[in-house]
């Protein structure tokens, strides 16, 4: 992954891409091989590792009687980031959490607590920023602000993987796509050069193109 | 529809064994469960507890003691208890339970059943700990007596719980629809704390005897009018627990079983409360979603803003700082402990103007309860204070993805349960200090208090500091059999848990002060003659330093544990 580049992880359900998530974010060890993240090895260096990346859940894990803003301040001290105080605003600022940077968890919805949840993951401004099913419960404005967010992180010079199940947004925002079927690689690649392997799926939408890469040929029924 | 729920129940809990069985494979879990039969076995080939120390105290006394500490208990949940239901629903029994065709009652009863687990439980445990006593009683009768009780105080529970949550949620309008059950309370407590007023003289010279002595006259004060009328509805639920022989037995457990049932009763009719309540929740759900479909944000923000912290976190430092002060704050947030603070203080407050002219004789008994209540913290507080990893392995993922290393996360989050044990340790001994400065209380002055006080200060962080890294790591290590989260089986009903875990963790305590106390002990022995009263200062320096190295390669070696934690192993936990 090169920084700016925005990766789609896509594949069936229980394909493993949450569980890939969970080991290139340092969660659970790989059972074979290695991680390497901003040139340190997850395993060897994990905290040097961890720094430099951020894994954004698709369910939000937030601390029941922590603030919005002091989670912010909360994860800035355990990442070593200086001017977290500074940044703190602006950030709140781009998510549209302003006005409730006093609130508790318990006062947020569903979609504010997505969105403080990744604010906690962004305040480190963090090389590699992993999501995992990035637009779950958000509304079609929060949806529209998400891939935004996705997109200008990769601009900032982050190397972005996000998981989803939603094709037409991951063919919408991820410059390259990885597609992964019983925790094995599948194809990777622009959908070009996916397609360039398979003429016969030349001119297919994406949907088709996974459909028949990951050998399930059922059409949509009703 | 009650075999569809029975289903559920069954098969929850026979998956959960399995998963929990599974487990064995790992060599440590295989380990632990021989130790816990063993300890088990230990227990049942002991002659009972109560044969060998129940004997010298009378029965009679004990059930009237027992009385009133149930009308304690009772009166604590009903000043204390938390602000929401006891019934609380996992997400999943919302989202399928709520909108099926399935009544509300049927909805109570199905987590009645469900909590008989833990009642059942404990009175199993409660019977292998005290067996049938010296009095002769069968173990099915005791077991029937121990049942019918630990149902009541849960069914109370649940009930009063109701009854707070209507309150807090309707304020004065739900006061005044439950003002009759607050009048009952209100009075009831008036009329004990009245009996009792007049009897403290007594208490306090029974105190310079000695403890039977102490429950002899309390046993007395207890058959005075007031008192012995007051505690009736709780010696009917106890009686049967104390009874001599299967006669006695028999009689008493007509009128526990029909109070049992009354409770029953009142908590399954109580659905009119748990209505409102899905009602206003509903209707919120709706604001939420309209508000949504608005494109603006929903108001949820109903409730007061949360509290300043108690200090201010600065942005770089030592990691695990962050985490201390995130637990800290949780603490300090909870209002429930501000509550049980404030009241206490109020309490001693009015009880100290109340006594003031006689204060010279009441500072030991007055002192003596607050220290002995330090005491009580040092032996069960770990087990209590629970915002360390016992609660946090539910954030499991979030934490493995921290730049922050095992060890500092481990010692970390011990660091904050101790801390904030100490706080109470040290509070309640400054109050117990402050009662008694200036009269002498069995012979101890003021010098030595104030050398006892200074001695609590620099050994409770230690020994917390301990007692709560042994604590966490048995969540660390056995998390998929650590009950997680913030909340553990409460109330009396659990107590049997309890008892059962507090001899294995005081003797592991007991073990891991054996090398620092005996180093700091010896050296100050052996310097003594030399140094004088400097040798123990420097034997506490040795015990400190000898306590801070355990510390150390405790927090090394579960922190590699944590580094090596399986997620899903807390998932199993966390999903009560």
């Amino acid at each position: 992954m090169q920084p700016g580049e925005v990766l789609g992880l896509v594949g069936p359900n229980g394909a493993g891409k949450t569980t890939t998530l969970r080991a290139i974010s340092g969660i659970i060890p790989p059972s074979s091989g290695s991680i390497r993240i901003a040139g340190f090895d997850l395993a060897r260096r994990p905290l040097e590792a961890k720094r430099a990346l951020a894994f954004i859940p698709d369910e939000p894990h937030l601390f029941e009687y922590l603030t919005v803003e002091e989670h912010l301040r909360f994860v800035g001290r355990l990442y070593h980031v200086p001017d977290a105080p500074e940044r703190i605003g602006p950030l709140l600022g781009e998510l549209e959490l302003m006005d409730k940077r006093g609130a508790l968890p318990a006062e947020l919805s569903r979609g504010m607590k997505q969105k403080l949840a990744i604010a906690c993951g962004l305040i480190h401004d963090p090389k590699a920023v992993f999501f995992d099913e990035p637009l779950t419960g958000l509304d079609p404005v929060g949806i529209r602000r998400m891939k935004e967010t996705i997109r200008r992180r990769a601009q900032l010079g982050s190397a972005v993987i996000l998981s989803s199940h939603l094709l037409h947004m991951v063919e919408e925002v991820c410059t390259r796509v990885l597609i992964i079927q019983h925790g094995r690689l599948v194809a990777l690649g622009t959908i070009e050069e996916i397609i360039s392997d398979r003429p016969e799926l030349a001119g297919l939408p994406l949907e088709e193109v996974f459909l028949a890469l990951t050998g399930n040929t059922e059409t949509p029924q009703g | 529809m009650i075999r569809v729920l029975g289903y559920l129940v069954f098969r929850t809990i026979k998956n959960r064994l399995h998963r929990q069985a599974i487990k064995l494979k790992n060599p440590r879990y295989a380990l632990a469960l021989i130790l816990g039969f063993a300890y088990l076995w230990f227990l049942l080939v002991q002659p009972n507890l109560a044969t060998n120390r129940g004997a010298s105290l009378s029965y009679e006394w004990l059930a009237m003691l027992g009385a009133l500490a149930l009308a304690g208990m009772v009166a604590w949940g009903w000043v204390f208890g938390r602000d929401k239901a006891v019934l609380i629903y996992t997400p999943a029994e919302v989202h399928y339970l709520f909108p099926a065709p399935i009544t509300r009652r049927q909805l109570v009863g199905y987590k009645l059943v469900r909590s008989q687990l833990v009642i059942l439980l404990n009175v199993a445990l409660w019977v292998v700990l005290f067996g049938t006593g010296t009095r002769g009683l069968p173990w099915y009768a005791r077991a029937a007596a121990l049942w019918t009780l630990f149902s009541t105080v849960h069914l109370h529970r649940i009930g009063a719980s109701f009854v707070r949550t209507s309150l807090a949620r309707h304020g004065w309008a739900g006061a005044k629809r439950r003002v009759v059950s607050l009048t009952i309370i209100v009075l009831t407590l008036t009329a004990v704390a009245w009996g009792m007023l007049d009897a403290l003289p007594d208490i306090h010279r029974a105190f310079q005897t000695g403890l039977s002595a102490v429950f002899q006259t309390m046993g007395d004060v207890l058959y005075r009018p007031v008192p012995t009328v007051v505690l009736i509805p709780f010696r009917l639920v106890i009686d049967p627990v104390a009874a001599a022989t299967v006669r006695e037995w028999a009689l008493a457990m007509a009128p526990a079983i029909a109070i049992l049932l009354l409770h029953l009763i009142w908590v399954v009719r109580s659905d009119a409360a748990f209505e409102e309540a899905s009602a206003e929740a509903s209707l919120e759900r709706a604001r939420t979603i309209e508000a949504i479909q608005r494109g603006a944000m929903p108001v949820a923000d109903r409730s007061r803003p949360a509290s300043a912290p108690i200090f201010r976190l600065a942005p770089t430092g030592w990691a695990g700082g962050a985490i201390i002060w995130k637990n800290i704050v949780a603490v300090g947030r909870a209002r429930r402990l501000w509550r049980i603070v404030l009241t206490t203080l109020l309490f001693a407050a009015v009880f100290m103007a109340v006594v003031g002219h006689k204060r010279e004789s009441w500072a030991g008994l007055v002192s003596g309860l607050l220290a002995g209540w330090a005491g009580v913290l040092l032996v069960f507080g770990p087990l209590w204070v629970r915002n360390d990893l016992r609660s946090d392995l539910e954030y499991a993922d979030l934490l493995r993805a921290y730049p922050v290393g095992g060890a500092t996360v481990v010692s970390a989050e011990a660091a904050s349960s101790a801390l904030v044990l100490t706080a109470a340790q040290i509070g309640l001994l400054l109050l117990a200090l402050a009662a008694s400065l200036g009269a002498t209380v069995s012979g101890i002055d003021d010098a030595a208090k104030l050398a006892f006080f200074a001695g609590a200060l620099v050994v409770l962080p230690a020994v917390n500091l301990l007692g709560m890294l042994i604590q966490n790591g048995i969540a660390l290590l056995f998390p998929a059999w650590v009950t997680l989260g913030p909340r553990r089986p409460s109330g009396v009903e659990a107590l049997g848990q309890t008892m059962l875990a507090t001899p294995p963790f005081l003797l592991a305590l007991a073990v891991a002060l054996t090398p620092p106390v005996a180093v700091g002990y010896a050296a100050a022995l052996y310097l003594s003659p030399t140094l004088g009263l400097v040798a123990y200062g420097a034997g506490t320096v040795l015990f400190l330093l000898g306590v801070g190295l355990e510390a150390f390669l405790l927090s090394e070696w579960l922190g590699g544990a944590y580094d090596r934690l399986d997620p899903s192993a807390t998932e199993l936990a966390g999903s009560r």
